[in-house]
């Protein structure tokens, strides 16, 4: 039972850093969007064909 | 079938682009070719292989784009109240754009900063359209405007009220972190609970309960302050909460668990009562959530009032917003513009369409000298007015006001839960007191004191107040799938009080929109009728020629040179085609003046609007027609949708329609013009329908973004089968509540067994509410 002396404490310790982690990224407004950053994140590598000459408008 | 290349709509006739790489594409309009031309020339082909794997996220297509320029949003004004500076020297403005609906759409928006020079960045929020632009020093907003317009969306600036908006950022995040703190503490807790009903004793047994109370404190304080906060002022205004009760059993068990680790008493609820704040706090943040999305999407319909409009200054017309209208200006307006004020007509004559704040079906001529309302849309010419009276002194403007004041008179209902609630806390009270007595006189103070405090705390009505906000956000949720869009929760329980349905008529029984009815072919024309049709009408965008061109639709033309062609304004068009001399007028085509064809225009009745009238009938609620046009029009409607002609009320104002409307109980008002507004307001219900004007969609409680009146009854099934499940969780909660009365007053009540209870009870309303009932299963399935 003596080792929940240094269990408890760091128990404590992990489960207060992890509170801190959430309140200060909700405070940075991380969840303010929850739709749009799961798509974001599939779109990343498309990038546009600057290779393309530009022609002439057709209509 | 073939699909638009562009926007996957069916292209009913498909229009090919001409070039040898597009031709074999089908695209729906010369729109949508536009913006593949301008996508392409810009190197986003990438646009096009997203949007089809994107079928996770999408949403109507593109709309019609009308030609706008957007000059007006470099002003310094509109600059000034559209926009806000950042600290670092950049400039922010917010723009809704109409026309967002794939994945695609986020890509193309996004990748702005990498095409157009000066803008710093360009953040897209899918879910309300709304998209953030900051510019450096040399960006220009009307440049950004103009190319999302370029890229098939109608972009909105949106006027934002920076300390509201930072308010309710700020109060949303602290929301998050309350439900973060508790759902931490909790599963502390319960490890501590857990031991010590474990049997731990000893200097263990007081740790753990030192650590559940150092848990528990935050929890019961900062996390649960929304309830005692609801719960304060329900007492100050003399009104009922079910937040009362929870108030108070959190109270009770506070005192109660700190008392004990005074005493060294290894009792305490703490474990159950933090639990029961963490899932009261995320079943109420989901409803809010909800709530939010079906406000912000009705709140962002300001459209008639933020496409520009042209202003004479010296001798020339010149775009500006239409909120710089002023009394006395002159201004220019185009056909299939919206006239942003009331005014009289100076140069021009044209056909107003006056449906929306009158209710009139068929246009309505103007020419110089005569009065002309904002709100009405000009079809045809163009016309130059003098301005009025604009914003609040406009007839638009006194309607608004009328609405707003109705809705702030508007008593609040206070729904079943809370009602329910004063009994359940009067009864809690009295029992309370029994048991203290009783135990005063078995036992002593102190036992009895205690006994009558635990029947506080077990008491509590959690599971009721947990599950009625998850039934109405599933109920809510299941309406915006279905394009439904409910104000708030309240309005679900008013629904199912609905007894009396008027209907208005224009746009929403009918299609709004003229159609040809009858079409005789009389004698012998020398060029095809439809050809006449086609070559003399291409131009004209009156309704009467509009339902002409939607009647040949379909069929082959041919494109022949008309000669003297002539529109005459409230009479008709006519020229001569291949020598001979056709006039449409008078509901007739003419050749060289002797009648060849005889039609007939009206509104037509939706396809649906019958079979809609039949079924709420059948759930027996009275249905009426209300409108603003004439007896034998309404008649006739009312007549096709076979409704008897006493329930055919024509001929009303709007301060008619709303007298009638308030004199009525249960009443439920669907309409979709500025004319309905009030009624809408003073309805028990009002629903405005797809399509309806700024105004009404401000003064009703549901929104249909599907047109026609078949989403009402579905509407009216999901409140009504919502309100049987939330009156089964109420018995199913409140048996669980006097089983643990039952067992308080035998003694047998104890944290572990509070424990039990309480997430068993949780459980089972949580289950009801998952089960919903049969019919709301068959909705659940579409």
């Amino acid at each position: 039972m003596e080792i929940l002396i240094i269990l408890l404490p760091l128990a404590l310790l992990l489960g207060a850093t992890f509170i801190g982690a959430f309140i200060w990224s909700a405070r940075q407004g991380q969840y303010d969007d929850l739709e749009t950053p799961r798509f974001r994140m599939l779109l990343e590598e498309k990038n546009i064909n600057r290779s393309s000459t530009p022609r002439e408008d057709r209509k | 079938m073939e699909t638009c290349t562009h926007c996957d709509e069916i292209a009913l006739p498909a229009v090919y682009g001409d070039g040898d790489e597009m031709h074999a594409r089908p695209f729906c309009c010369e729109g949508c070719i536009a913006v593949y031309n301008v996508l392409h020339l810009k190197g986003f082909e990438a646009y096009y292989d997203i949007k089809k794997n994107s079928a996770i996220f999408k949403r109507r297509s593109p709309v019609e784009l009308r030609p706008t320029r957007f000059d007006f949003l470099d002003d310094v004004e509109v600059r000034k109240e559209f926009s806000y500076a950042n600290s670092d020297g950049l400039t922010t403005m917010e723009f809704y754009l109409e026309g967002i609906h794939c994945l695609a759409c986020l890509w193309l928006i996004e990748k702005l900063p990498e095409f157009l020079s000066g803008v710093y960045s360009s953040k897209l929020d899918l879910e309300r359209s709304v998209v953030t632009v900051e510019l450096g020093e040399h960006g220009k907003f009307s440049l950004v405007a103009k190319e999302f317009h370029q890229l098939g969306y109608r972009p909105h600036p949106l006027k934002r009220n920076q300390d509201v908006a930072n308010l309710k950022t700020r109060e949303e995040r602290a929301f998050l972190v309350r439900i973060g703190i508790a759902g931490a503490a909790t599963g502390n807790i319960m490890i501590y609970a857990v031991s010590l009903y474990a049997g731990a004793d000893g200097g263990f047994g007081q740790l753990f309960n030192l650590l559940t109370v150092v848990f528990a404190v935050p929890v019961l304080t900062y996390c649960a302050y929304p309830f005692y906060h609801n719960a304060w002022s329900a007492l100050r205004n003399k009104t009922l909460s079910i937040d009362i009760p929870i108030s108070l059993s959190l109270i009770v068990g506070g005192v109660m668990g700190l008392t004990n680790l005074w005493l060294g008493v290894l009792d305490n609820y703490f474990d159950s009562l933090t639990a029961l704040v963490f899932l009261l706090l995320m079943s109420r943040y989901f409803l809010q959530k909800i709530q939010e999305k079906g406000l912000s999407a009705t709140d962002l319909h300001f459209f008639y009032q933020s496409d520009s409009v042209l202003r004479e200054e010296r001798g020339e017309f010149r775009e500006i917003h239409p909120r710089s209208i002023k009394s006395d200006d002159v201004l220019q307006i185009l056909p299939g513009q919206f006239i942003p004020a009331d005014g009289i007509v100076l140069r021009g004559a044209s056909n107003l369409n006056n449906s929306l704040l009158t209710g009139e079906s068929l246009p309505v001529k103007v020419t110089a000298g005569d009065s002309v309302f904002s709100g009405t849309e000009n079809l045809d010419q163009e016309l130059v007015i003098k301005v009025q009276n604009v914003a609040e002194d406009s007839r638009i403007g006194r309607l608004l006001k009328n609405v707003e004041n109705g809705w702030v008179n508007r008593s609040k209902i206070i729904n079943l839960t809370n009602r329910v609630s004063k009994y359940f806390t009067l009864t809690v009270f009295l029992l309370a007191g029994i048991l203290f007595f009783k135990l005063l006189q078995a036992h002593d103070f102190r036992h009895a004191f205690e006994g009558a405090l635990t029947l506080l705390i077990v008491t509590c009505p959690c599971a009721l107040a947990l599950a009625v906000p998850l039934t109405f956000t599933r109920a809510l949720a299941t309406a915006a799938e279905q394009g439904i869009i409910i104000k708030s929760d309240e309005v679900i329980e008013k629904l199912a009080e609905v007894k009396h349905v008027f209907i208005d008529k224009t746009g929403t029984i009918t299609l709004g929109k003229l159609a040809i009815t009858d079409f005789q072919a009389m004698g012998t024309s020398v060029v095809p009728l439809k050809d006449v049709i086609h070559n003399l009408e291409v131009r004209s965008r009156h309704p009467v020629a509009l339902a002409l061109k939607a009647f040949i639709k379909g069929s082959e033309q041919s494109s022949l040179p008309v000669v003297e062609y002539r529109e005459t304004l409230g009479t008709g068009v006519s020229g001569t085609i291949e020598g001979h001399f056709y006039e449409i007028k008078k509901e007739r085509i003419f050749q060289d003046g002797v009648p060849v064809a005889e039609f007939q225009v009206a509104d037509t009745v939706r396809p649906d609007s019958a079979g809609s009238v039949a079924a709420l009938t059948q759930r027996g609620l009275g249905v009426s027609i209300l409108s603003g046009d004439r007896v034998e029009v309404v008649e006739r409607i009312a007549a096709q949708v076979s409704l008897p002609m006493t329930q055919a009320l024509a001929e009303l104002g709007p301060e008619a329609k709303s007298e009638l409307i308030k004199k009525t109980p249960g009443s439920m008002m669907i309409g979709d013009g500025a004319n309905d507004a009030i009624a809408l307001g003073n309805a028990h219900v009002g629903v405005a329908v797809h399509g309806a004007m700024d105004i009404s969609l401000r003064a009703a409680d549901v929104y249909l973004t599907t047109p026609g009146l078949v989403p009402v009854e579905k509407l009216l099934i999901l409140a009504s089968e919502t309100m049987r499940v939330i009156r089964r969780n109420l018995v199913l909660s409140l048996c669980y509540n006097s089983l643990s009365v039952l067992a308080a007053f035998h003694g047998y009540i104890s944290p572990l067994v509070a424990a039990i209870i309480m997430p068993v009870s949780s459980l089972t309303v949580l289950l009801s509410t998952l089960a919903g009932t049969k019919k709301l299963r068959r909705l659940w399935k579409y």
